[in-house]
């Protein structure tokens, strides 16, 4: 889960990392009695999960006599069309120099990789597009509990130690907090030191429990739903209903509907042991869609029963076609259940999908 | 039988758990019946001197390792004791540590797995199915019964779909030398290159089918790693960009790793790639 700036700022102030004084402000409020403590000169900056924020207008200079009122423009001002809930207020910084660092996890090594350049902001992007070798990068093993010196050297050899500090200090921020990523784009260097001037924190969502993070997604009521149930459930705009077990499965799947010239409305996988009251749920829950013409239910596993499935299929009683799929142990008393009422069952995945799209047409 | 073989005596973690104890049986059930030694013993902290399954359980490594003989671990605890468990297992001196647990955290698997690197202990997984060499030995949790013995070898980030691909092979007449669920999550231990190098030393595998997914570069990576003849499929075409389909590893991060740029870049590599699962026994008979 990515934190907004002003939560991931207050990380790593713990980390003693320094960052530019600053209120936050939230939708509804007055602004704050503190704003007046930050100087003649003010950031005003949107907190919004959006990329490229700085370009899209969600930060802005302002004085500080017009501070309020820059605050109520982003507050009525959706950044790329996400509404914007808290504005943090900050000192404008004496900004001498900026760098980018970022820490991320580099899958084919299974090691922290670093990123650090020597000229950071909002063209960060364009650097790594047109100037590559300006990013420096290095791995080293995730069993060390710092990053070492010679390391750092090669990273930021010609700046100041307080950079190289900082890098260090968000390397513990990286661990201690289990981020995937943690950057500070731009680091920036002031007569009066180092400060992280922006800052961003995506967390593990495996994490978040020990973290003492709490999810707070946009979902819809049916993703609310499904996360109760704990499916792992993503909405689409087809008109065919998706139920499986095991993501990639499910993704195949879809993959197959699409190859069929079909469109699915949802990808949901009920996960290990897929029970009957699992079942029904999760075949309630994608017939509930009202896009929704038809449900394809495609289980495969060796302790999936398939007469339990049966059952939870029969029991949610849906309008909708359901076209069942089932590879497991007592198939035979599950077609023999469903056959009864109506449900089609057929042998294989090809099969199966080809018929869902059929009756989707 | 790249990774062992029936004479291995394998150590549960979590044996004493519903699913540890469910998949004990399973697993000395095919060892039965193929003249393993299977399943010897069990760790679970506390629970030492308890039996599962007719397998005696122990507090630590150290303590089931005095009485048993073993080399391999299958993992099953908890997502928050998994990483431990693995170094444990490392520390132990065993070779080889399958972890089944899903949603450990990363930086738990990416320190544990740098641990048992250092003591020379193979991890696969975690968030997998395990390893099953028809015939020989099973390790995790495969559906023993899709499978049957052959030349072809299988790799596969997923679960249920390595099933289902191994089923359309078993149906085909394609039989499988050892089949490897590497799994799902963001930081693996064993990856496509290290079973692919495994499955080059092995007179047995011929081929291999690699089980892809969106996400990340190791089947591309893998692919370049080998001179094996390889069959790819790569699910989550149609998966939409920033959306998680339920593997953490199975999530397209802005434009890299989605999977028809994928497929594109494997099939400049000059790997033949299924564009559906049953594709695959036919063009592993066009390779031969």
């Amino acid at each position: 889960m990515k934190l907004l700036e002003f939560e991931a700022k207050e990380l790593f102030r713990e980390e003693g990392i320094r960052i530019p004084r600053g209120v936050v402000v939230r939708k509804g409020e007055d602004l704050p009695a503190g704003v007046a403590d930050l100087g003649d000169q003010v950031v005003v900056k949107a907190q919004v999960d959006v990329g490229g924020r700085g370009k899209a207008g969600g930060v802005m200079m302002a004085d500080a006599g017009n501070a309020g009122e820059t605050v109520h423009h982003l507050f009525n001002t959706p950044i790329k069309g996400v509404p914007v809930n808290s504005v943090l207020v900050e000192e404008r910084l004496p900004i001498e120099h900026e760098y980018y660092v970022s820490i991320a996890i580099d899958r084919s090594q299974k090691q922290p990789v670093i990123l650090f350049a020597e000229t950071g902001g909002v063209h960060i992007e364009e650097t790594a597009r047109t100037n590559p070798k300006a990013i420096r990068k290095v791995t080293f093993s995730p069993l060390l509990s710092d990053i070492p010196e010679f390391l750092l050297r090669e990273l930021a050899g010609n700046v100041q130690a307080g950079v190289r500090d900082v890098v260090n200090r968000l390397y513990h921020v990286f661990c201690k907090r289990d981020a995937l990523l943690a950057e500070i784009n731009p680091l920036v260097t002031t007569p009066n030191g180092v400060y992280a001037a922006d800052a961003k924190l995506i967390i593990d969502d495996n994490a978040l429990a020990r973290q003492g993070i709490a999810v707070n997604r946009d979902l819809t009521e049916r993703e609310k739903e499904a996360e109760v149930h704990g499916f792992s459930y993503v909405e689409l705009d087809g008109t065919i209903g998706v139920i499986g077990n095991g993501a990639g499965l499910t993704m195949a799947t879809l993959d197959l509907i699409d190859h069929f010239k079909g469109r699915a409305a949802n990808f949901l996988d009920v996960g290990g042991g897929a029970d009957q009251e699992r079942v029904k749920y999760a075949v309630r829950l994608v017939a509930g869609m009202p896009s929704v013409r038809v449900i394809i239910v495609n289980l495969l596993g060796g302790i999936t029963r398939c007469d339990e499935v049966a059952r939870g299929i029969i029991e949610a009683g849906v309008s909708q076609e359901v076209i069942v799929r089932l590879a497991g142990t007592n198939e035979e008393e599950g077609q023999r259940l469903l056959a009864g009422r109506g449900y089609r069952m057929l042998e294989s995945m090809d099969e199966a999908v080809r018929a869902a799209v059929e009756a989707a047409a | 039988m790249i990774y062992g073989d029936r004479t291995d005596g394998t150590i549960v973690w979590g044996a004493t758990g519903r699913q540890g104890s469910f998949h004990i049986n399973l697993m000395n059930e095919y060892a039965r019946s193929v003249g393993g030694r299977g399943v010897v013993a069990g760790v679970t902290p506390g629970k030492g001197g308890q039996e599962v399954c007719g397998v005696p359980v122990y507090n630590s490594a150290r303590e089931a390792l005095s009485e048993q003989d073993a080399s391999t671990a299958v993992i099953f605890v908890p997502a928050g004791a998994a990483g431990d468990a693995i170094m444990e297992a490392a520390h132990a001196g065993l070779d080889l540590a399958v972890a089944i647990t899903e949603h450990i955290p990363v930086h738990d698997a990416m320190r544990a797995i740098a641990y048992a690197d250092l003591m020379g202990c193979a991890v696969i997984g975690p968030n997998c199915p395990g390893l099953l060499s028809p015939g020989e030995q099973k390790l995790g949790i495969m559906p023993a019964h899709l499978a049957t013995r052959g030349h072809v070898g299988v790799i596969s980030r997923s679960g249920t779909l390595t099933y289902e691909v191994v089923d359309e092979l078993t149906r085909a007449g394609i039989g499988q030398s050892t089949i490897v669920g590497i799994g799902g999550d963001p930081v693996i231990g064993q990856t496509f290159a290290d079973v692919l190098a495994r499955f080059e030393e092995d007179p047995q595998t011929e081929a291999v089918v690699l089980i892809g997914e969106v996400g990340g570069n190791l089947e591309e990576e893998g692919v370049r790693s080998t001179d094996m003849p390889v069959v790819a499929y790569i699910a989550g075409v149609t998966a939409p960009p920033n959306k998680r389909m339920g593997h953490a590893g199975a999530i397209i991060e802005g434009g890299e790793g989605d999977a028809r740029s994928k497929i594109e870049r494997l099939k400049h590599l000059g790997t033949r790639v299924a564009s559906r699962p049953s594709e695959i026994p036919g063009i592993l008979r066009d390779l031969r």
